[in-house]
C-alpha cells in the first residue's frame, strides 16, 4: 500500500478492528515495511521463536511479536523490550495460562530498569501509570496484542475477566533509579546495574496510598502496611509477590533513617500477621481461612497463632517511582496466590548488548 | 480445558463439568486447540457459594449426561 | 498481497476425541478434582452415583495442585497410566 493513502489506511484500522485483533482503540496498519524495520532494529531473525504463548500455545516468533509491536504504535527501537517482555510472561513461573483465562483482574505490569529507560524515554517520574510517554503507552499495549492475537485471550471469549483494569490497555513503568537510596529492582534480584531488564508482575490496578504528614519510617509503614492488608480482601493470608511503588519523597523519609529495602520489608511483613481466631469465614465477612487450614487448630475462634499477610518478607517488592513532589505511594497487588503467579525478570538484549546472543 | 484436550489426545474419553458461564470460553478454547468436537458438561452458574447439599443436588441432575460424554 | 500482516498465530492444527466404550462397567474411572472451590463435593456424589449405578472396576481419585494451570506432567502420566475415562471438574 502506499503510506500517503490516509483514506486506505483508515479503512484499513476498520478492518483491524473488525476482526477482532485490538484493544479497541485504532492501530497503526502493520505494513511490511513497518514490521520490517521494526525487526531489524532487534537485530534478530523474522522467523526466530521468542515463545509459545499460553493459552493457545501460539507461535510468537520475532516477526509476529513485531507486527503486533507495530500495531501498537511502538518505535522500532522498542521491539527488544516487548521480545523480552513477552518472553517473560510465557515462562511458566508466570502462569499466563491462568492470567489470561481467569474471572480474577490481573494484566501484566511491567517494570523497566537501567540504562534504556533514558534511551527509550520511559517514563518512571511524574505520573508514572499514567499518560502521555509513547514507550510506556505502546510497550505495555504491543505485550497485550500479543496476548490476544497470538495467545488466544480474547475478553470474554477465552479471557473471562469479570472487571478486569485499566492495565489491559497498557502497564508499563520505569524505575526511577536515580531517586533511589536503594539498589534497583533488577539489581536486588541479581543483575548488573548496567544491565536492562524487564520484570512482569500478574497484578491489578495500583492503590494510591497518601500520608502527607508521616516523618518517620514507622508511621509512614504503618500507613503502608494498613493499605497492604486489603489486597485481595482483608483476610486473604499467604499471598505472594506484590509491589510497593514508593514516591521519591516517601523513600527519602526510610532512606534518611538509614533503612534498608531488606528492613522495610520485615517491617511490613511483621506487622502483616493477624491471629486465626480474626481470620475465620463469617467473622466481618464470609470469606476467610480456607478449611484445611482451619483443620490445624483444634479450636480456632480461640487460637492466637499469626498468620501472615505474605509468605515471605521478599514478597514484598519495592521500587521507586513517580514525581518529586507529593507524599503519594502505590500498593500494586500481585495475582500471586500460592502455586499461582509470581515475579519474572528477562534481561533486554539489544544489538549494542549482544542482541543475537 | 487443555487436561481434557491432553486426555483425549492420549486416548482417555473426558467428561469436563464446567457451569453455563464457562461453556463458551471451554469452547473457544478447544477450538483454539484444534479439538471441534470436544463437548463439556454443564452445571448452573454459580457453584462456589452453594452448601454440600445444593452441590449434591447438581451432581445427581448431571449424572447421566457425564456418563453420555463417557460412552458410546 | 495483502496490505498489512498478520497479528494473530495459525490455529492449531484438528484433533479427534478419544473412542468411547459402550459402558462403564469394568472401567477404571478417574476423578481429578481441578482445585476450584466445591469441585470435590461435586465428585463426592459422582462417585457414590457411580458406585450405586454403573460397574466400574475402581474409582481413582486425583487433584490438580491449582485450577490455574494445566497439570502438571507427571500427574498427566499418572492418569493416562491408569485409568480408562476421566471426569474432571469443577470449571466455575
Amino acid at each position: 500500500m502506499s503510506l500517503a493513502d490516509p483514506e486506505l489506511d483508515a479503512d484499513l484500522i476498520e478492518e483491524l478492528y473488525a476482526r477482532g485483533v485490538t484493544d479497541g482503540l485504532p492501530v497503526v496498519v502493520p505494513t511490511r515495511a513497518r514490521v520490517d524495520r521494526a525487526v531489524a532494529a532487534s537485530g534478530r531473525g523474522h522467523d526466530e521463536l521468542v515463545a509459545l504463548v499460553p493459552p493457545n500455545w501460539g507461535r510468537a516468533t520475532v516477526e509476529k511479536v513485531a507486527v503486533n509491536a507495530v500495531m501498537a504504535g511502538c518505535r522500532p527501537e522498542y521491539l527488544p523490550v516487548v521480545l523480552a517482555a513477552v518472553e517473560a510472561v510465557c515462562d511458566e513461573v508466570f502462569d499466563l495460562h491462568g492470567v489470561s483465562a481467569t474471572t480474577n483482574a490481573p494484566a501484566p505490569l511491567v517494570i523497566v530498569n537501567g540504562p534504556l529507560r533514558a534511551t527509550l524515554d520511559v517514563n518512571c517520574g511524574a505520573g508514572v501509570f499514567g499518560s502521555g510517554w509513547r514507550a510506556n503507552a505502546t510497550i505495555g499495549r504491543a505485550l497485550r496484542l500479543v496476548c490476544v492475537n497470538v495467545g488466544g485471550a480474547r475478553p470474554g471469549e477465552v479471557s473471562m475477566s469479570t472487571l478486569a483494569h485499566p492495565g489491559r490497555y497498557t502497564y508499563c513503568i520505569g524505575e526511577r533509579e536515580e531517586a533511589s537510596p536503594w539498589e534497583s529492582l533488577a539489581v536486588e534480584h541479581g543483575f548488573a546495574p548496567g544491565d536492562s531488564t524487564v520484570a512482569v508482575l500478574a497484578a491489578d490496578a495500583p492503590l494510591g496510598v497518601y500520608d502527607a504528614r508521616s516523618r518517620t519510617p514507622e508511621d509512614l509503614l504503618a500507613t503502608l502496611a494498613a493499605s497492604l492488608a486489603v489486597v485481595s480482601h482483608h483476610k486473604m493470608t499467604h499471598w505472594g509477590d506484590t509491589l510497593l511503588v514508593l514516591s521519591p519523597e516517601h523513600v527519602t523519609i526510610l532512606g534518611d533513617a538509614g533503612w534498608s529495602k531488606a528492613d522495610v520489608r520485615r517491617w511490613l511483613w511483621g506487622r502483616l500477621q493477624r491471629p486465626v481466631r480474626e481470620l475465620l469465614p463469617g467473622r466481618d465477612g464470609g470469606e476467610g481461612l480456607p478449611e484445611h487450614v482451619l483443620r490445624k487448630f483444634a479450636d480456632p475462634a480461640h487460637d492466637s497463632t499469626p498468620i501472615p499477610k505474605f509468605r515471605s518478607p521478599d514478597n514484598i517488592k519495592i521500587v521507586v517511582a513517580g514525581g518529586t513532589a507529593g507524599r503519594f505511594s502505590a500498593i500494586v497487588p500481585g495475582w500471586t496466590f500460592s502455586k499461582g503467579s509470581a515475579l519474572v525478570f528477562r534481561p533486554i538484549r539489544t544489538p549494542q548488548s549482544g542482541g543475537s546472543a | 480445558m487443555h487436561d481434557g484436550v491432553f486426555f483425549e489426545d492420549h486416548g482417555i474419553p473426558t467428561a469436563t463439568v464446567v457451569s453455563t458461564e464457562f461453556v463458551g470460553a471451554a469452547r473457544a478454547q478447544a477450538l483454539a486447540l484444534g479439538a471441534t468436537d470436544y463437548r463439556t458438561v454443564v452445571v448452573p452458574h454459580p457453584i462456589q457459594p452453594l452448601t454440600r447439599e445444593e452441590v449434591r443436588v447438581l451432581a445427581d441432575k448431571a449424572f447421566d449426561e457425564i456418563v453420555r460424554r463417557l460412552t458410546a | 498481497m495483502s496490505e498489512y500482516l498478520d497479528p494473530t498465530a495459525p490455529v492449531a492444527q484438528p484433533r479427534k476425541t478419544a473412542r468411547r466404550p459402550s459402558s462403564l462397567d469394568g472401567k477404571v474411572v478417574t476423578l481429578l478434582d481441578i482445585s476450584k472451590a466445591k469441585g470435590d463435593h461435586l465428585l463426592d456424589r459422582i462417585e457414590e452415583l457411580l458406585r450405586e449405578r454403573a460397574k466400574p472396576k475402581a474409582i481413582v481419585r486425583k487433584k490438580k495442585p491449582t485450577f490455574a494451570r494445566p497439570a502438571p506432567d507427571t500427574l498427566r502420566q499418572e492418569i493416562v497410566g491408569g485409568t480408562d475415562v476421566l471426569i474432571e471438574a469443577l470449571a466455575d
